[in-house]
């Protein structure tokens, strides 16, 4: 019994990991119709921030040597600050471009800051070590709880509250859902698109710091393509979720963060290295099924 | 009212509704082949939303269409295209990349020929249209009133048993308007379909139509023959606000 | 009735927007062939089978708006296909003891492997098709990066056929300029016929408006699965001749940074024409080889000079999206090549 709390326990924490990174996506998307590659370069970054930058596989430590608050806030400030240029420079010029022309582009500036990256801290996988005290393990009610996985839920937690929170409560958090809900109107009826559209951007950087910490508290490494997967779920969440819808984003991404889990769990042993296959083709037969999503919302329909 | 029949278009108890916004409540239409019926009332009384639910792109709330008597509410905007409902729309909705003589050969795909009939059914419309020498011109380079003629065009090149014209004449000038009234006239004659045309320029709707349906808030308000509707005071009231003697109506 | 008058003016002025493309890159594989360098060769070798490649994403991506990820998943079908029917008589039933006794104990001549590859890959296409075909634009683009990431999971790690992330060596070599160039030609024709068909002009009609389209009775669903499904075959045929150029197959050379690439030709060039898709193979072929060349180093006045690795993939990168920027359509801008003077009457026949 206990080991099926234990999998709910990691289910919990890695589908609210994905709903966090769905809605920075989400949100995004619904400001400007952008679907952003680059949130994956976002939450690299962010833990590279950690480091200095050497060709050494066990680097010295730059921000990630400063006490936590300052830690947690650098990366965050960074990750924040990287996003906002983002839009500044690759994004801003192309905001009345079709969503093709803007998925493409975002696949470009992704791929730039990944070649960055690579420049600068070469392509080797580094390991870092952050936040070890959180490695034991908590025992609630019987079970043991990993401390790490009992931060991601908090933070995560957390994080989903204030967003839901800001998004219902404050001038600017309604604004945003009317946008995403319906983009057209949002502009006709006067949305303050700079506004918007960075303070949109901005969130996406909070939350892909906060990613960046919680993943590299997790593994321990730095790795040019730790962003690619928590973002390619995300992505997948936001489809299967309805394009253009908030709560389906964070729902998807939640189906998806459990999905992978349960598969890992129970798929046999020689079977688990295809656990994203499996799960990517749960994606697809969802579609399948409901190929607008299970939020349709009324930007998924054009007005003939 | 009757049984649905053959060689009609026809929608009965067509009720839309977008949120809290009824577009239609209730309405029966019918359009006969070898007509031009026209469709009128003030902005916003549902006629672009009828014309969405006639052609397939709007589901209504409730209610039935249905076409030479087979019940069509089910069926997508392209099969009943295919099975022979042409239409134009408010903003022309040009392919813009695409030349005037393409435009009209993918209607003319759509309805099941082959790329080389398509070209010659759509020259054979434009030729007849005065547009024969805009045939290679990309649409994004057009006049204005080109545009609407074409967007005209392209619903004819499907050779529909039924067109629905959304403002043809809509910003066009006199001369253009005359031009157009002549060749909608002449469309059941020549292509035997009848014709559904929303129009707020009355000349143009007086001047070609057989019959007129008036729709206000979502509801018919009357029909008949033009001289009827010119007459009726009810339509007079709605169309016109409350300063109904106005001379508009009455050309 | 136009039959009659077909002249030769007439047939010239159909096919001139090929001929325009082809014959200069004929003429690149002659004179590189008689003045060039052995490494400047290889070069034009991995030029031509890019287009083939690019040539056939645009058939899908440039026809019907939507940016496809997936195809590298066909090209990868294809090339794997091959090499389990070509490669290593001797060493196959070691290295991927688990195929079928068929393929495992015995080769399959060359030509027949290379049909059977490029059907799969044209096959797989369709399949996929059918389910993501159905979806909107953007959620089909998304969702054709979950095929690139179910492919790529399964073939790293189905090691018994596959040898997993290993590369698999030692395929037949047989690709030579001429061949590729051949390949690259039957690509730009097929390419062309396909646009300026019923098909064609049927897809390009739901790219510039999809409701219109519904309207004019034309099937968003069977037009987007045609192209994906020629396309899925055309760069299916690019798997196949960039395995037998390397000689080798590897999952990882058909993921993301390829797809990159692929992707960036199109748009550099601009999506909206054949013209494009091949300008834009050249030009990033040749930017590509000039940083490379750079970043291995060249001397300057004696001295070694180089730019770090890495350099080439950030200046193609950023070179793309000024593309984006500042000429969104991309270098041909949806034209194809006209003969001057006859601009206005040739977008008729070509540009739909
Ligand atoms: N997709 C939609 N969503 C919400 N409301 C809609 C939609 N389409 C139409 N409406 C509303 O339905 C009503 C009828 O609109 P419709 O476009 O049919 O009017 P119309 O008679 O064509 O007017 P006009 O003469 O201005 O073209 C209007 O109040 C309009 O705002
Ligand atoms: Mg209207």
């Amino acid at each position: 019994m206990a080991n099926i709390v234990q999998v709910l326990v990691d289910a919990i924490a890695l589908g609210s990991l994905y709903a966090l990174v769905a809605l920075a996506i989400g949100l995004v998307f619904g400001v400007m119709r952008l679907v952003n590659f680059a949130q994956a370069d976002y939450i690299t970054i962010g833990a590279y921030a950690l480091v200095v930058p050497t060709v050494s596989v066990t680097p010295p430590l730059l921000l990630g040597a400063l006490p936590s608050a300052l830690m947690i806030g650098g990366v965050l400030v960074v990750v924040m600050a990287l996003a906002l240029l983002t839009e500044r420079v690759a994004f801003r010029p192309l905001r009345n471009s079709n969503p093709s022309t803007l998925l493409i582009s975002s696949f470009a500036v992704s791929y730039f800051l990944q070649n960055l990256v690579m420049l600068i801290h070469t392509g080797r996988p580094k390991s870092v070590g952050i936040g070890q005290g959180l490695a034991n393990a908590v025992e609630i009610g019987g079970v043991r709880v990993p401390g790490v996985q009992l931060l991601t839920m908090v933070v995560t937690a957390g994080l989903l509250v204030a967003l839901v929170l800001f998004l219902k409560k404050t001038p600017l958090g309604i604004q945003m859902r009317a946008a995403a809900e319906n983009f057209q109107m949002a502009r006709l009826l006067g949305m303050p698109a700079n506004r918007v559209i960075a303070l949109a951007f901005a969130i996406s950087g909070l939350l892909g710091g906060a990613v960046s910490l919680l993943l590299t508290i997790q593994t321990g490494t730095l790795d040019l393509r730790m962003g690619l997967m928590p973002v390619v779920y995300a992505f997948f969440a936001t489809v299967i979720g309805g394009m253009g819808s908030l709560p389906g984003a964070a729902l998807g991404g939640f189906l998806v963060g459990v999905a992978s889990v349960l598969l890992q769990t129970y798929l046999p042993a020689d079977l688990r290295p295809f656990r994203d296959a499996g799960v990517f083709m749960m994606v697809i037969l969802i579609l399948l099924v409901r190929p607008q999503g299970l939020i349709v919302t009324s930007a998924a329909k054009e007005r003939v | 009212m009757s049984r649905p029949s053959k060689e009609r278009l026809e929608a009965r108890g067509v009720a839309v509704a977008f949120g809290g916004i009824r577009a239609l409540s209730g309405v029966d239409l019918e359009l006969r082949r070898g007509e031009v019926l026209g469709l009128i009332g003030p902005n916003g009384a549902g006629k672009t939303t009828m014309v969405n639910v006639l052609s397939g792109f709007q589901r209504p709330t409730s209610g039935s269409i249905s076409l030479d008597g087979i019940d069509v509410s089910k069926l997508t905007a392209r099969k009943i295209a295919q099975a022979g409902v042409g239409r134009s729309f408010q903003a022309a909705r040009l392919f813009r990349a695409m030349t005037v003589e393409q435009n009209l050969s993918v209607a003319a795909i759509g309805s099941g020929l082959s790329r080389k009939a398509a070209r010659e059914r759509a020259l054979e419309i434009l030729d007849w249209m005065g547009l024969a020498k805009k045939a290679d011109n990309r649409c994004d380079s057009l006049s204005y009133g080109d545009e609407r003629r074409v967007s005209i065009a392209r619903a004819l090149a499907l050779q529909p048993s039924f067109a629905l014209l959304d403002e043809p004449a809509s910003g066009m000038n006199d001369a253009e308007c005359e031009a157009l009234m002549e060749v909608i006239a002449e469309l059941p004659a020549r292509f035997g379909c009848g014709v559904l045309l929303i129009e707020h320029n009355m000349k143009v709707i007086m001047g070609v139509c057989q019959r007129i349906h008036v729709l206000d808030g979502g509801q018919s308000l009357a029909e008949g023959s033009p001289q009827d509707i010119q007459k009726n005071p009810a339509v007079r009231r709605a169309y016109l606000g409350e300063k109904a003697a106005d001379s508009t109506l009455a050309i | 009735m136009k039959s009659d008058t077909m002249s030769f003016a007439t047939i010239g002025r159909f096919w001139f927007p090929v001929l325009a493309l082809v014959i200069p890159l004929a003429i690149i594989v002659v004179v590189t062939g008689q003045f060039g360098g052995l490494s400047i060769q290889r070069t034009v070798i991995e030029m031509l089978i890019s287009i083939v490649i690019v040539v056939g994403l645009y058939v899908f991506v440039g026809n019907s708006g939507i940016i496809s990820f997936g195809h590298a998943t066909f090209m990868a079908i294809a090339a794997y296909a091959s090499a389990w029917q070509t490669c290593c008589e001797m060493l196959k039933p070691i290295t991927m003891s688990g195929l079928p006794p068929f393929l495992r104990d015995q080769s399959i001549p060359l030509l027949p492997s290379a049909v059977v590859s490029v059907l799969l890959a044209g096959g797989a296409a369709f399949l996929t098709g059918l389910v993501i075909m159905r979806l909107t634009g953007l959620a089909a683009s998304i969702s054709t990066l979950a095929v690139l990431f179910i492919l790529n999971v399964v073939y790293s790690n189905w090691d018994s056929v596959t040898m997993g992330s290993a590369s698999i060596v030692g395929l037949p070599t047989y690709v030579t300029a001429w061949l590729a160039l051949g390949c690259a030609v039957f690509a730009i024709v097929i390419a062309y016929l396909y646009q300026v068909s019923a098909f064609g002009l049927a897809i390009r009609a739901t790219r510039e408006d999809e409701v219109a389209a519904a309207a004019s009775g034309i099937s968003l669903y069977w037009s987007r699965l045609i192209a994906f499904t020629l396309s899925g075959f055309m760069v299916g045929l690019g798997g196949v001749l960039q395995a037998h150029y390397l000689g080798t197959v590897s999952i990882n050379s058909f993921f993301l940074s390829f797809t990159f690439l692929a992707l960036a030709m199109l748009i550099v060039g601009g999506m909206g024409s054949l013209a494009g898709a091949v300008v834009g193979v050249v030009v990033i072929t040749a930017m590509v080889d000039i940083f490379r060349r750079l970043e291995g180093g060249i001397s300057i006045g004696g001295e070694q000079w180089s730019l770090p690795a890495g350099t080439q993939e950030l200046i193609i990168a950023a070179f793309m999206l000024l593309i984006l920027v500042f000429r969104k359509d991309g270098i041909m801008a949806g034209r194809e090549m006209t003969l001057p003077g006859q601009e206005q009457r040739e977008k008729g026949l070509i540009n739909g």
